[in-house]
């Protein structure tokens, strides 16, 4: 599996986690977009850094080759699942934890 | 120095962390236990994909500017500690959003 594919499945398995699964039903809520979007910037600065020191590199094979800051555009997919995943799993546990 | 590369991006994102706890009152040390629940959740999936990732040769490391410290021989540290932080971060932005937007409540409100 190259990395296009696993940013698909893990945009694929975040989204269906959240909505059917975790039912925390993060995307469908604005405080969800607007803390995505807050972070994406500060996502593309540590992608710029990493790629353009090389400090990690991919292999020209496994992406589409389309980059944003110096990193393949896969990463903003694996970006947007973990930041979705995360606040959709907090949600979840938050009410069975019973906390506020 | 040059081996720390890496490890500035999560010195980074701490020193943010820190800064909106505090900054924003979020008490976030009495909310451990909801957060290693969540972040249980995406090592795992995360580190499975990664290592999987890595075996494959999709991505790799200069082994120069790691630490060096290896998971099962092909993760480097900073990778899991990304795991952890990177989390920590979304979830400190979003407990900050909400306070600072309200916009947390309504969901309250409707169930």
């Amino acid at each position: 599996m190259i990395y296009s594919d696993i940013a698909l499945n893990a945009v694929f398995v975040a989204v269906v986690l959240d909505l059917f699964l975790l039912k925390s039903r993060m995307m469908t809520r604005g405080i969800f977009w607007l803390t995505y979007f807050l972070i994406l910037p500060f996502q593309l600065l540590t992608n710029w850094w990493l790629t353009s020191n090389a400090i990690v590199m991919y292999a020209v094979s496994d992406i589409t080759g389309q980059r944003i800051a110096g990193a393949p555009i896969e990463d903003l997919l694996f970006g947007f699942s973990m930041i979705l995943l995360t606040i959709s799993a907090w949600e979840y546990f938050k009410i069975r934890l019973n906390e506020k | 120095m040059e081996n720390l590369h890496y490890s500035y991006v999560l010195i980074f994102i701490a020193i943010c962390a820190v800064g909106v706890n505090f900054g924003f009152r979020l008490q976030f040390s009495k909310k451990l236990k909801l957060f290693l629940l969540t972040d249980s959740l995406i090592l795992v999936i995360y580190l499975i994909w990664d290592f999987w990732a890595v075996s494959k040769g999709s991505w790799f490391f200069d082994s120069n500017q790691i630490l060096g410290i290896m998971l099962l021989g092909k993760l480097p540290i900073e990778e899991v500690l990304f795991f952890i932080i990177v989390p920590m971060m979304t979830v400190l932005t979003y407990l900050a959003l909400t306070k600072l937007t309200g916009w947390g409540k309504a969901k309250e409100d409707s169930r």
